[in-house]
């Protein structure tokens, strides 16, 4: 009897022990080990694969597909079971099982991922392109009036600024309004003092478990390394900030949380902090929620690179130089090889 | 009228030609208008067809009462087609 490739086969490898065999098989074909399963099965399982994704699209509830597999089954049964072909369908429930289990998960997918975030044309992006730094200004006054009451940014330090967004002056006036814990002093207290350049950004909480339960169980994490933590990172900040809007027909988020599309799940616990004027810029630029949010994700990427621009020279300075050298390299081989390679080797061949 | 032109920093009553962006609101003398909200109403005729659907699905989950049908996707398609709209443009209009 021909075995037929049965799209479906729901054979768990444990339970082949229980077919019914005609040809005698040796106990120990069953106790194969697993690594060499693995081998095997992935020729057949990717053919299976294939056909089982088509099939999952075509099945929208798990109702409709526990019928149709009860089915398979009963049919497998009266397949003949030659030893090999046993092992096949074996290997081919193994992955039908694991499969099938993502059907449900399939539905979900989008939401799961969230919207794909689009690319800006952020002015730091070309391979010899520095921050902006009026905006990095801009984006760090954001930060501190918008931000800084749920969100710290404990490796960022207030002599980090100096040079990129502020004056040695500046920025000591800005550490000195924070009061910090210091000691402990020679009695053994601790006391508080005026911040230092030395300081680093102070920080809303006390602890994760502080800030969870300020914010409804929900952690606002640390934004030092926020736009490299992130998949397209700078983008999905912006687009997240930026994108707050009312949920599609039928999502309805419960109480406390918000509707953001680019985030994955959908349901955010921050609420959407950027409205029009909600700072007003030193330099006197209209802060328009687009303004913000771009000026924020220009400070948060400084923040997390601030070596920028000093890697983009030194790479560009290096792949130029280095790139002479592979040239010299090439030439100086091929000169050394030159005579090896213009030889002529006669063969003299003896009948 | 160049509306790519048009400086948000001074305050101007934008009259569109485009019948679609009639349905923009004019704005007062001391408003400031969001470059993004504002782009993401012109691109909307670029995006009619994702709009449609949404609308169409909008229809008809309406009359479910499962509260397992929604318009995700249709969504996800109509925002998407309006990012890849917006973003070129809008930091032209940021400082």
């Amino acid at each position: 009897c021909v075995i037929v490739e049965l799209p479906f086969s729901l054979v768990p490898l444990f339970t082949s022990s229980s077919f019914p065999r005609s040809s005698p098989s040796p106990i120990s074909s069953l106790h194969f080990p697993r690594v060499d399963l693995v081998h095997k099965a992935s020729n057949q399982m990717v053919g299976g694969g294939v056909i089982q994704q088509i099939l999952r699209r075509k099945l929208h509830s798990q109702s409709v597909a526990t019928p149709v597999l009860s089915w398979f089954s009963s049919k497998k049964a009266h397949v003949d079971a030659d030893s090999s072909g046993v092992r096949a369908f074996a290997l081919l429930g193994a992955g039908v099982t694991g499969l099938l289990s993502f059907s449900t998960v399939a539905s979900a997918d989008e939401a799961e991922h969230g919207l794909a975030c689009p690319d800006y044309p952020w002015p730091h992006d070309g391979i010899l392109s520095s921050y902006d730094h009026a905006s990095i200004r801009r984006g760090h006054q954001v930060y501190q009036q918008v931000c800084a009451s749920c969100h710290s940014m404990s490796l960022i330090s207030y002599r980090d600024l100096v040079g990129v967004a502020y004056t040695e002056e500046e920025a000591k006036a800005m550490a000195a309004e924070v009061e910090v814990v210091d000691g402990p002093n020679d009695e053994g207290e601790m006391f508080t003092r005026p911040g230092k350049l030395s300081d680093r950004l102070p920080q809303p909480y006390a602890n994760e478990s502080a800030a969870r339960f300020a914010n409804g169980g929900a952690y606002p994490p640390d934004l030092s390394l926020i736009t490299k933590a992130r998949h397209n990172g700078q983008n999905y900040v912006f687009a997240l900030l930026t994108g707050y809007r009312d949920p599609p027909a039928g999502i309805s988020i419960r109480e406390g949380l918000h509707y953001n599309p680019y985030f994955p799940g959908g349901a955010i616990a921050m609420p959407k902090m950027l409205n029009d004027e909600a700072v007003e810029y030193e330099d006197g630029v209209p802060a328009t929620e687009a303004q913000m949010g771009k000026d924020v994700v220009s400070f948060l990427s400084w923040a997390a690179e601030p070596e920028m621009e000093e890697r983009k020279l030194m790479g560009f300075k290096w792949i130029f130089l280095l790139s002479l050298a592979l040239l010299q390299a090439a030439y100086y081989r091929r000169l050394k090889w030159s005579v090896l390679k213009s030889r002529k080797l006669v063969l003299d061949v003896v009948n | 009228m160049n509306l790519e032109k048009t400086d948000f920093n001074k305050q101007q009553v934008l009259y569109p030609s485009c019948l679609d962006l009639l349905s923009l609101p004019t704005r007062a003398e001391d408003e400031v208008v969001d470059p993004k909200k504002y782009l993401e109403e012109s691109c909307k005729p670029k995006c009619v067809k994702p709009l449609l659907e949404y609308q169409a699905c909008v229809k008809r989950i309406q009359s479910d009462d499962s509260g397992h049908k929604h318009c995700t996707g249709q969504y996800f398609d109509y925002w998407h087609c309006i990012d890849k709209c917006v973003a070129p443009k809008l930091f032209a209009k940021l400082k």
